[in-house]
This record gives C-alpha cells, structure tokens and sequence, in this order.
C-alpha cells in the first residue's frame, strides 16, 4: 500500500474535491475542506515537502479556513443543505464520485499508475549539500526564492488579492 | 462608483492585459488572465439592475471556464516538456485544449454565445472595453503560440465564426447585438490567417479595434443602441450621419475605405498558400455582414426613417464631446493608400 499512497491520498483529495463543489452549504462545504487540506498536505509530503505541507496546515487550514468557518456560522440558516438533503445536491455528488471510479478503475485496469505518477518522474525535490552550513532542500529555497528572485510575482499576486476585495466590495455594494 | 476605485480598477484591466502580453512563463500569463477577468467585472457592473448583473455572470462564467482549460493545457504541456516558458506548445493536446480555451477568450465559434448576448446587456462604454481591449490579451497568446496550433481545428473555427458572425447579425435592430455579431466575424478573420502570417492578424487586430471604436464613439455620442434611434441622428447632428456611413461600409470592408486593407491582404495571403476555396467562402460570407451593415446605412444616412412627426424637430441637451473621434474617423477610413507601407513589417 506504500507503493500507491500517493494515489489513494490523490483520490481522497478529488474525492472530497467533489464534495464541496456539489455545493452543500458552505460550512460542510469548508468541512471538506480541511479534509482535503490535509490529504493535499500528505501528498507534498510524499515527494519531501515537509515545510509546504505543514504551511498547508497552518496559514490555509489554521488562518485562513478558520476565518471563512466564522464569517459562515455567522451568516448560516437554520437548516444548512446537507449532500443527502437535496436531490441535486446528491446527484452532483453520485455523479461526480461515478467519474471517479471510473477514472480509478480506468488506471488501475490498465497499470497505467504512471499516468499519476508522470509527475514524480521529474523528480522529488532535490536536496542539496553545501557542505559548510549543512543540508539545505529545494522547496524551501523555492519559497525564499518567491521573496528575491521572484518579488515581481509578489508583486502581482499581492495586487491581484487586493484587487480581489476591492471588486467584491464594488460588486456586493450596489447601488 | 467612487471615482478613485474605479480608476484603480480600470487601471488593473489594464495591468493585467500588460502581464499577459509581457510575461514569458506560462504562470504569470494564467494570472494576467485573472486579473484582468477579476477586475472588468465591476465594470461590466457600473449601472446597478439585473441585466447587467446577468450579463457580468455570463461573462464570468465563460471566461472563468476557459481560464481553467488554460491551466490545464498549461499543467499538460508542463508534463511533456517541463518547462514554463512559452514558446511553441509542444504536446498536441495541451496545444488543442490551449486553443480552444482562447477561442473562449475571443468568442469564436462554436464558443460565441456569449457574445451577443453579455455586450447587450452592459452600457455602451462597458460595450466598448469588452469588444475591444479585452480581445488584445488572448490574441496576443495565440500569435506567441501559432507555430503549433492545430491548423484543422482554427481554420473551421475561423470559418464558422465568419458564418455565423454574418448571418446572426442578419435578424438584429440592437445595435449592441450588431456590434458583436461583427465582433465575432472579424475574429474568425484574424484567426484564419494567423498561421500563415500572424503579421496579418495583427493588422487586422489593429484596424478593426480602431473601427469598432469609431462605431462605439458615435453611438455614444448620439446615446442611441437601437436602429430605430440611431436613424434620428440626421435631425440632432447631421454630420454623424455622414461619418456612420462611412464608417459602417468601412467595416463590411469596401474599398477604397482602410476596412479593405486587412481583407485584401488575408486573401492575398491565403491565395499565395494555395486555398483558394476558402478565401472565396470567406469573402462571400463576408457579404452577410455587409448586408447588415448597409441596412443600418439605409436606415441612418440614405432614408429618412419612418417617425412621428414630432419626432423630426426633437431637441436635446448639450452634445458630449468626444475629442478622440475625428481623428479615429480619418483613421477608419482613408488608410488604404498606406498599404504599401505594410513591407516595412518583413
């Protein structure tokens, strides 16, 4: 099973994928959420990202879910849609959980676990050893490489979240 | 809207057309493409009532959809030749997925409903920035990437957009509606040409952005989106209705106006390619939109438009000016002597 955990995590993740996007309420919709936070988490760690997927844990799960789970219990009905309480809901669910299995079986079938692991064939992250100050590994040099060589996409992702607001503001705001 | 926060939106459809048109890894272009998505909304949005509160989520929609089919040809081409810059696209899926995600973007058939149907529902200024300027940033991607476009699959778009641009305008008196029925023919002219000579498309790009803005600019100027309003210009300032025919036969691509130029070259350069079948299907269907074109003519400048009588001594209040207009009128009209400036551009 060690062999394959990447698939199985990978097919928990689309699993719970399909369970918020059938559209329950919200707040079962962030339930899933941090399912698939977690099993995202355990897939980077798979390939040897422990400091992204504990950064999964802590700012998306524990910063920025936390706030999304406050500001829907606030604004919540009283009888919040469950995926078993509306036939849509279900449907959407039943469907997308039928592709699922039918993408699994289709790779399983044909010993096609490649087609998933396609990825890993470029490698884990590599880890490099500068000899002096120890071992150091890629995907952290990646996130410090986001802040020097990489400040003009701080830059446009930092403008897009604000813009982000200022539009759902304009638009929530009407007349 | 408060005035600054529509200037800085404004300015952010702005910033995110640069970034696609700048950016060399395929990342930053997904995200020039979001921006750009993200911030034309509450634009679309300016006038607060339900349509055009329906027509910025059709538009959202779409091109949300086509953003993540994007992605996808972007993750898919990643896996075939690990690399984010954007050169040739080398796996042939992600090229076709890519392809049909910016004929999304542009509204090319068979991905074109959308058009009418969200530039009828936002105010003619809104109308203006959709048809125009949001069309620069996905034909930038496909001029970087038309090496490897599948040539089978732009050419029946391109095609079926030429059809379907000519005969769907066929049955409209909204001039919104005309407008981006012509918006759809004339992308299904830019892609048709643009993997034998992406300079064309870029021409064409060029002059059609500056002739839809002449027509926007003079409906604007005499605030009228129906036929039927448009035909009473010759009573409120009969000099516009001069320069709407001018204009509109430059559009249908009559010569000697400059909407010949790009025509006569796509053909030239088709013919010199050795399709001569399709040049011609493209110039006959190129009739259907002149047809609408010189009825909205008839109506306008030839006839006077059957109206009530108080409707030939109409008063109005002070005319907006539009500075940017005479020039754009000359510039719609009287450039076909500069055609053989274009060898410059070998």
């Amino acid at each position: 099973m060690m062999t394959y955990i990447v698939f199985i995590l990978s097919v928990i993740f689309v699993v719970s994928f399909v369970g918020f996007s059938s559209k329950p309420s919200p707040i079962y919709g962030g339930l899933v959420l941090i399912v698939s936070g977690g099993v995202g988490c355990g897939i980077i760690m798979n390939f040897g990202g422990s400091f992204l997927g504990l950064m999964v844990f802590l700012i998306y799960l524990g910063g920025m879910l936390v706030v999304f789970g406050y500001t829907t219990a606030m604004a919540t009905e009283q009888y919040p849609e469950v995926w078993v309480s509306n036939t849509t809901v279900m449907g959407v669910f039943l469907l997308g959980l039928l592709m699922e299995v039918m993408l699994v079986l289709y790779v399983l079938k044909s010993e096609e676990v490649g087609v998933v692991f396609k990825f890993s064939g470029m490698g884990d992250w590599a880890i490099y050893d500068t000899g002096d100050s120890g071992v150091f590994s890629e995907e952290i040099m990646g996130v410090a490489a986001l802040y020097s060589y990489g400040a003009w996409v701080v830059i446009v992702t930092g403008w897009s979240l604000f813009v982000g607001v200022l539009v759902i503001l304009e638009v929530t705001r009407g007349d | 809207m408060n005035p600054l926060i529509f200037t800085t939106i404004l300015m952010t459809v702005l910033l995110g057309t640069m970034i696609v048109m700048m950016s060399s890894h395929w990342l930053m272009i997904w995200i020039g493409f979001e921006m750009n998505l993200l911030a034309i909304i509450p634009i679309l949005m300016k006038k607060y009532n339900p349509r055009t509160m329906e027509a910025s989520t059709k538009y959202f929609l779409t091109q949300a959809t086509a953003s993540m089919l994007l992605m996808m040809a972007i993750i898919i081409n990643l896996m075939h030749s690990g690399q984010w810059t954007i050169t040739k696209v080398f796996n042939p899926t992600a090229s076709i997925i890519m392809t049909s995600a910016l004929a999304m973007k542009l509204g090319l058939t068979p991905f074109h409903f959308w058009v009418p149907e969200v530039t009828q529902g936002i105010s003619l200024t809104s109308g203006l920035i959709l048809l125009t300027w949001q069309k620069l940033a996905p034909m930038s991607i496909l001029y970087q990437i038309s090496p490897s476009i599948n040539l089978n699959i732009l050419l029946t778009m391109a095609v079926l957009s030429i059809l379907v641009g000519g005969w769907g305008g066929l049955n409209q008196t909204q001039l919104r509606k005309i407008m981006a029925y012509s918006s759809i023919a004339h992308m299904g002219w830019m892609t048709a040409v643009l993997v034998y000579n992406p300079t064309l498309t870029m021409l064409n790009m060029l002059i059609y952005i500056m002739m839809t803005l002449t027509m926007f600019m003079l409906f604007i100027h005499s605030s009228s989106t129906t036929t039927l309003s448009l035909s009473h210009t010759w009573n409120k300032t009969p000099l516009t209705t001069t320069l709407i025919l001018i204009t509109l036969l430059s559009m249908g691509g009559l010569p000697p106006l400059s909407g010949f130029m790009p025509k006569w070259m796509i053909i030239q350069e088709l013919t010199k390619n050795n399709s001569i079948i399709l040049p011609t299907l493209m110039a006959i269907m190129a009739l259907l939109n002149l047809y609408f074109y010189m009825r909205l003519t008839y109506s306008t400048s030839l006839t006077m438009f059957p109206s009530t009588n108080n409707m030939k001594m109409k008063w109005q209040f002070e005319t907006k000016r539009i500075t940017l207009l005479p020039p754009l009128i000359v510039m719609s009209s009287l450039l076909l002597p500069l055609t053989p400036m274009l060898s410059i551009l070998d």
